[in-house]
């Protein structure tokens, strides 16, 4: 990949000139005297956690701002003032001048019109283009963007494209009037990591060949790094620091920054004093497991008396975890993990093959085996706020298994209960709120005491950190290491952030379409890996520049 | 750990949310209606029932404010002692529809299978009825009467709450905290009751208020109708039905059992759509 692109043009006035805005919802400030710049076909990252304002600061430069909002300050877009603009006004610029994209395509495109007509319809209204030459551009467009067979997928309906080709569309659509900004507000973060590399390089190379001022807002400083010239990170509705990529990566100024910087996933290694002991049988085996979902039977197909293929999410995989040991599951949405965390907990019944623990099959147990088998199989779940009950108070959540399983009685459950709380560094107060009432990490947090309230031997850790910013990510991990340590717990681990896992696991097993396609030693998948695939993986990680010495170093 | 912005603000939000305007106006009227109806023998001036042949179809005046009627009856008592009977309709009528749609609306999304669909037929089946025709033609089956019409509501209204509980359910069933409930090994009854129904329980309850409005104007113009509460019990609907005779000379003996009957339905309607309100409300917050 290529490093950061030094600006095309350097002209004096800049782009888009941002002085001195804040942003107010009745009485929430939520955005302090930020002022910045962006010079033409230059790229600037903007960096911070949700509720940083970073994309309040781009929504009240492209006027997209509610009214209900009171905005002060000035923003000049090529010497023009923005703030005030009528609507028509507004118009004539977004689309034309100015563009956007969003994180999520699929909920920016009309799912009931061909992708070549939405990406038509902006030239038909600015550029005034007849509709058969706004088409053709379309398909031109979509070819520069990299959709192969481009006349054809202009036919096509969002619906019957993957997510990746819909950001393409939606990219095609923003520059199909030669813009010369485009804010691009998380572009890649509901994407899977292969694909995100390549729509950070689609963006490069529209930079580099159209002279294209992009402003980059994303919460991964390894993206920003590797594509913007300039970062500005952000924080609590104010700019703690902006300078150049290189600058705030190597020598970050403001402490905020430096967390960030460190709070970067596979920036840190866990110390794990684990060993092999060789010819043990393992605690957990998998063999052979195959899992199918079968496909809806409609009313023709009972008609016609003909059934539809399953669809196998696991086929044929077999994985071993040894008492102690941390093994982490990598892949990419739909390749079959989370459907491995839920076959283990037995949540879904295997078409073939078994589970094993301690050489049990676990769809053996029954009863008082089966209580027994919950006791010593625990799972922390991927969705912070989904995995409470919304109606129970965090103590009474956590409290809950130790009285049901009738290891105490109600009050001394709940005495054990805040200890778990104290456990996982959770103040006592915070006990008696309801999971709305608490952020994303602490909820998080009372998950991980839950499961750990029976005291089990297995904890599953399903995607337990992709829902929470990278600085909360850190410090569920640095406890994760911890409660590992201390509880002697056997952990899987599953992410699609192979960065993660390699700097958290001993071994790691490599998912795709349902298959193991790759397995070794944490440190060896990253540094040699074999297969094509993950290979794509590992080249796809954002790394901040200095890492992988620092890796080595330690391994070494 | 600083990092964890915590909303510390939420704790104290939560109890400032602002009830609708709605809800206030609503819950009040509901209010003094079951009021007047549990004090019904302390705040009417009169017997409902004592006929004084005398005084009949006389006019709104001091002594009688809403008039008498055909023998002579205090209007003004009889729709305070009817509010007893239509609120106990809105409730016999409400209560055992609710109680089986919820139960089978818990078993059915939860559980799924071929129970399911059969059930969901049936409120197919149900549903491609006009409420008032098939509650009309299984009263006429089973004879007029106040028990007959509430085993026809219930009959018929069940389904209504069986498939809402049911869509709660089905989304709820797959959330993550009640997979974490079956994973922490807890029975079924215990992740049904105390993790699937507390949160499918909502929209049921404010379903039930707008519902209880349906079963009280049903229970009206069952009682108009003959079919439903029967002379001489003092009921809103059989009170119009009795009136409608005299309204040229007597217009007070039905209007004001009307008027009652549209104060209490409103009631009820606002207060279903507050609670409503309410409850998206809180979720958004």
């Amino acid at each position: 990949m290529n490093g950061p692109l030094a600006p095309l043009t350097t002209a004096d006035r800049p782009l888009l000139d941002i002085a001195d805005v804040s942003v107010t919802f009745g009485n929430t400030r939520v955005l302090k005297h930020v002022s910045f710049q962006i010079m033409p076909g230059e790229i600037v990252g903007i960096a911070g956690e949700s509720g940083s304002g970073k994309s309040t600061i781009c929504r009240a430069a492209m006027g997209l701002l509610p009214s209900t909002a009171d905005v002060t300050g000035d923003v000049h877009f090529d010497g023009q003032g923005l703030l005030g603009l009528g609507e028509a006004e507004w118009t004539k610029l977004r689309g034309r001048h100015m563009a956007m994209i969003f994180q999520n395509p699929a909920s920016h495109l009309d799912p009931l019109r061909k992708v070549g007509r939405q990406i038509a319809q902006p030239m038909i209204r600015h550029l005034a283009l007849s509709r058969s030459e706004a088409l053709g551009r379309a398909v031109k467009l979509l070819d520069d963007v990299g959709i192969r067979e481009s006349a054809m997928r202009a036919k096509s309906y969002p619906h019957e494209l993957s997510g990746g080709m819909k950001q393409r569309v939606m990219i095609a659509a923003a520059i199909s009037c030669a813009p010369r900004l485009l804010i691009a507000d998380e572009p890649t973060t509901a994407l899977d990591v292969t694909v995100q590399a390549k729509i950070l390089e689609l963006l490069k190379e529209l930079n580099r060949q159209r002279g294209l001022a992009i402003a980059l807002i994303s919460h991964d400083l390894g993206v920003l790094a590797d594509v913007c010239s300039r970062i500005i990170v952000m924080r609590h509705g104010e700019i703690v620091e902006q300078g150049e990529a290189g600058q705030i990566i190597e020598a970050p100024r403001h402490p905020y920054t430096r967390l960030l910087v460190d709070s970067q996933p596979g920036k840190r290694q866990f110390k794990t004093g684990w060993k092999q002991v060789e010819d043990q049988t393992p605690l957990l085996q998998i063999e052979d497991l195959r899992v199918v979902f079968p496909a809806k039977r409609d009313l023709i197909d009972i008609v016609r008396n003909r059934k539809p293929a399953p669809f196998a999410a696991l086929d044929g995989v077999s994985l071993a975890v040894a008492t102690g040991e941390t093994v982490g599951i990598v892949g990419e949405s739909g390749s079959g993990k989370s459907t491995l965390a839920r076959s283990i907990i037995r949540q879904n019944r295997p078409a073939a093959g078994t589970v094993k623990l301690d050489g049990r099959p676990i769809e053996q147990f029954a009863g008082g085996d089966l209580l027994a088998f919950r006791r010593r199989v625990q799972m922390v779940f991927q969705n912070p706020y989904d995995s409470l009950n919304p109606r129970m108070t965090a103590l009474e959540a956590i409290a809950e298994p130790i009285w049901r399983h009738g290891i105490a009685g109600r009050r001394e459950a709940l005495r054990q209960a805040s200890k778990l709380l104290d456990m996982v560094e959770l103040p006592t107060a915070l006990g008696e709120r309801k999971p709305r009432q608490l952020s994303g990490g602490q909820c998080q947090r009372v998950g991980i005491a839950r499961a750990l309230a029976l005291q089990p031997q297995v904890l599953i850790a399903d995607e337990i950190t992709s829902a929470l910013d990278v600085t909360t990510q850190a410090q569920i991990l640095e406890l994760l290491a911890r409660l590992r340590r201390e509880r002697a717990l056997t952990l899987v681990y599953i992410s699609h952030d192979l960065s993660v896992v390699s700097s958290f696991c001993q071994r790691v097993y490599v998912f795709r379409s349902g298959r193991i396609v790759e397995q070794g030693g944490a440190a060896d998948v990253l540094t040699n890996p074999q297969e094509t695939y993950t290979r794509e993986l590992v080249a796809s990680l954002h790394r901040l520049p200095g890492q992988m010495v620092e890796r080595e170093s330690i391994e070494g | 750990m600083s990092m964890e912005a915590s909303p510390a603000s939420g704790a104290t939000k939560q109890h400032a949310v602002t009830l609708p305007w709605s809800l206030l106006v609503a819950g009040s009227i509901v209010g003094i209606w079951i009021v007047l109806a549990l004090f019904a023998p302390l705040v009417a001036p009169f017997d409902p029932t004592a006929v004084d042949i005398a005084n009949a179809l006389k006019g709104p005046s001091a002594a009688h404010w809403f008039g008498t009627d055909q023998v002579g009856r205090d209007v003004l008592s009889r729709v305070i002692h009817g509010a007893r009977i239509d609120l106990l309709m809105c409730l016999a009528g409400v209560l055992p529809p609710l109680l089986i749609g919820t139960t089978v609306g818990l078993l059915s999304g939860y559980y799924g299978g071929t129970v399911d669909t059969l059930l969901m037929r049936l409120y197919d089946l149900t549903a491609a009825f006009p409420f008032f025709v098939l509650v009309l033609a299984i009263v006429g089956v089973l004879g007029p009467g106040l028990i007959n019409f509430f085993i026809a509501l219930a009959v018929v209204g069940w389904v209504t709450y069986a498939r809402l509980v049911r869509a709660e359910v089905m989304a709820i069933r797959d959330s993550e905290y009640v997979q974490a409930a079956q994973c922490l090994g807890y029975s079924d009854r215990v992740v049904l009751l105390r993790h699937v129904l507390p949160n499918a329980f909502g929209p049921v309850v404010a379903y039930a208020v707008s519902d209880a409005v349906l079963v009280m104007l049903a229970g009206a113009s069952f009682g108009f109708l003959g079919m439903g509460a029967q002379p001489p019990l003092a009921e809103w609907g059989v009170m119009i039905s009795d009136g409608s005779r005299y309204i040229r000379q007597a217009w007070w003996i039905c209007t004001f059992p009307g008027l009652a009957a549209i104060s209490l339905g409103l009631g009820l309607a606002f207060l279903g759509d507050g609670l409503g309100q309410l409850r998206r409300g809180q979720v958004s917050a």
